[in-house]
């Protein structure tokens, strides 16, 4: 690094500073990359986003999202009660064709993974379940991502009293349990009315896009789940930037007469990337999980295409024998969650092996 | 030393006061009107003001102006109020059981504590075994195959394995009953034995893996391989050595853990119709039960800015490398 020698850095001049020890961030991606068990992680992940960007496209009708021809469908918990057995039952095990009520055989994906106690297609249902959990895993870690970058460089480049406030702030937040947290925000945001009520000034298109892709519980999920889980991504960018401060990189950069925020998104933001895309990896799968917490508490996503709402089902279908279901949401939480664990796990053992055992 | 507990002391404190302001703001700021919340649209409008007397909602927020303490007649704003109260661990009332929060606490925590030590301790015991033993056979099969099966079970939400549980344990084999409670000891014992088998399965996978990385860094230590250089066996090392070293960790973790083994889990005891007080605050969240929640959230989070504070001193005690400066 080439520093103009009639400039002195402003801060250090007399000892010469530690090289510090960065990352390698290419090589640490094609080690990822190499791996067997990497490369089909990737593969998994890339089909679930796939499937999610296709799902957020309006449903057609005759896929059977709704109801599949030839079948009863019960609306409420109540009807199903007092439901007693009938031939044609709303809820059917998985198969591979269905009859129609003139008993025509019809070969369709809708029932092959059965239908659940209202007369829906699971198939569909879990297909159609990515596009929640993509909105939820992606907007959440954009929110989540940017405050605990953004604070966490100001703190640390920063130092002193702003330093002090935003430790003290995540201090706070860190303090109190996060699920506790996130019950809590997402209680409060949906018991205000007037936040639940559709933006009425808002023009057509906008207003749709708000009502069928991300509705207002969505949106009161995505929320509270992104201000509250930054903590720890600050804590870690705020550590890191610490280090960077004094590194010949942003002494130059002083030198230079950049200004403070060019150095810290042009220079700093670039060499705590990695800590972001880690984070990014290992948290989208504790909010795929805290989705099914918040769904059975009845505060999450209350349209029905989503993972939780269906594992949510369960705890009064599957002792009616309504297995399939749930099993078809766990499964889909479950191969994404473990590809995205092990994809983090690689990652974090390639660009930051200092970072092992934070879990 | 004094002077450092004393200023993580003055810092614990200011953390509380952000606690104590951060869920006023949230409780009595964002959230639109509990009392509205709670009795719907039904509600007479008598009702709704006697009741907001009754929970002192009807201060001012805060004590900005002199004005609207001489409107209301009433000295101190809603936040002064709230912060004296919880000072003193005072809670507004429930207003579904219509009593207050600390007699429910003292009423459920221990039905929470019946359930949730047992699962700790076995899990603890569970989970700091499986680590020693897979770390001690570091990259053998064993050690691969206990690492993924750790992923798997972390990947499986928590909810879908409680339900796999009670339809296969309660419903299926009838071994245990399906979900439930009774008062007696024994029988309390029969109802939660399958609630503490099943937390003790779900929270295994991410300590299995946490404490294994703990106790690798431990047995490459230096002080293990002077110790098997001097001839102690390997089980030796194992349980005397590594184990004792590996105990900080543990310290930490179960000092944090305190609190929420009379809090109870969330899920678990909706889950098993367990009345402890952590199925209090789903019934709360679905009553609209606001104190409950609120007096929750203050209850663990101070337990636990408090919990932080004593772990801070237990590791020199535990440790005499820590020097606290």
């Amino acid at each position: 690094m080439s520093i103009n020698p009639a400039i002195p850095a402003p801060d250090q001049t007399s000892t010469p500073l530690e090289p510090i020890e960065m990352p390698n961030r290419i090589t640490g991606w094609r080690l990822v990359v190499r791996g067997r068990l990497n490369k089909i992680c990737l593969a998994i992940v890339g089909i679930y986003f796939l499937v999610g960007l296709l799902s957020l496209l309006p449903a057609p009708s005759q896929i059977g999202l709704g109801n599949v021809p030839g079948f009863k469908s019960i609306k409420s918990f109540d009807q199903l009660i007092d439901y007693k057995y009938d031939p044609d039952q709303p809820y059917a095990p998985p198969a591979l064709s269905y009859k129609d009520s003139q008993g025509i055989r019809h070969y369709s994906p809708a029932m092959w993974f059965g239908l659940d106690f209202s007369g829906h297609s699971v198939f569909w249902q879990v297909l159609y379940g990515a596009r929640t959990a993509l909105l939820i895993t992606v907007l959440t870690s954009v929110l989540m991502l940017s405050i605990g970058t953004s604070l966490g460089m100001i703190a640390g480049y920063f130092g002193g009293w702003i330093d002090d406030i935003i430790t003290w702030v995540y201090s706070v937040i860190g303090t109190i349990p996060w699920l506790l947290l996130v019950i809590a925000m997402t209680y409060i945001l949906s018991s205000n009315e007037s936040l639940k009520e559709p933006p009425t000034h808002a023009p057509g298109p906008v207003a749709a896009f708000f009502k069928n892709i991300l509705p207002t519980d969505l949106l009161i999920v995505i929320f509270a789940l992104g201000l509250t889980d930054w903590v720890s991504l600050c804590r870690l960018i705020r550590g890191e930037t610490l280090k960077l401060r004094d590194s010949d990189m942003v002494a130059a950069g002083r030198a230079l007469g950049l200004s403070e925020l060019r150095i810290i998104f042009r220079h700093i933001l670039p060499n705590v990337s990695h800590l972001i895309i880690i984070t990014f990896t290992l948290s989208a799968v504790g909010y795929l999980q805290v989705e099914v917490v918040l769904s059975f508490l009845q505060l999450g996503v209350s349209s029905k295409p989503s993972w939780g709402h269906m594992i949510d089902d369960a705890k009064l279908t599957l002792l009616r024998g309504v297995w399939w279901e749930v099993t078809a949401a766990t499964g889909a939480i479950f191969i994404i969650c473990m590809a995205l664990t092990l994809l983090g796990d690689s990652l974090r053992d390639a660009l930051d092996p200092k970072l092992r055992g934070r879990d | 030393m004094l002077a450092y507990l004393l200023r993580k002391f003055l810092l614990t404190l200011s953390i509380i006061f952000g606690v104590i302001l951060l869920t006023f703001v949230l409780f009595n700021v964002v959230a639109k009107d509990p009392v509205r919340a709670m009795g719907g649209k039904q509600m007479k409008e008598t009702d709704r003001i006697r009741i907001t007397h009754e929970m002192g909602l009807d201060k001012p927020r805060f004590a900005l102006n002199f004005a609207e303490y001489h409107e209301t007649g009433s000295k101190w704003s809603l936040l002064d109020t709230q912060f004296f109260n919880i000072l003193a661990f005072q809670f507004p009332k429930s207003q579904r059981h219509q009593e207050s929060v600390w007699s429910l606490f003292g009423r459920k925590a221990p039905i929470s504590f019946l359930v949730q030590a047992p699962a700790f301790v076995i899990g603890l015991g569970l989970q700091i075994a499986i680590a020693i033993i897979v770390a001690a056979k570091r990259k053998s099969v064993l050690d691969y195959s206990t690492t993924f099966a750790a992923v798997l079970m972390m990947s499986i939400p928590g909810l879908s394995i409680y339900l796999a549980f009670q339809w296969f344990f309660g419903a299926y084999l009838k071994i245990f009953p399906v979900a439930g409670w009774s008062p007696g000891f024994l029988l309390a014992i029969h109802f939660a034995a399958m609630p503490i088998l099943v937390s003790v399965i779900a929270n295994l996978g991410s300590s299995i893996r946490f404490y294994r990385t703990v106790a690798l860094e431990e047995v490459n230590a230096d002080y293990v391989r002077t110790a098997r250089a001097k001839g102690v066996s390997q089980t030796n090392v194992l349980l005397v050595h590594v184990l004792r070293n590996l105990l900080i960790p543990v310290v930490t973790n179960t000092i944090v853990a305190l609190p929420f083994l009379l809090t109870g889990a969330l899920v678990l005891e909706k889950m098993f119709q367990i009345p402890g007080f952590g199925g209090l605050l789903t019934e709360a969240i679905g009553a609209n039960d606001s104190p409950v929640i609120m007096a929750e959230v203050y209850l663990t989070a101070i337990a636990y800015a408090i919990m932080l504070f004593v772990t801070d001193i237990c590791y020199t005690l535990v440790d005499p490398r820590v020097v606290l400066r």
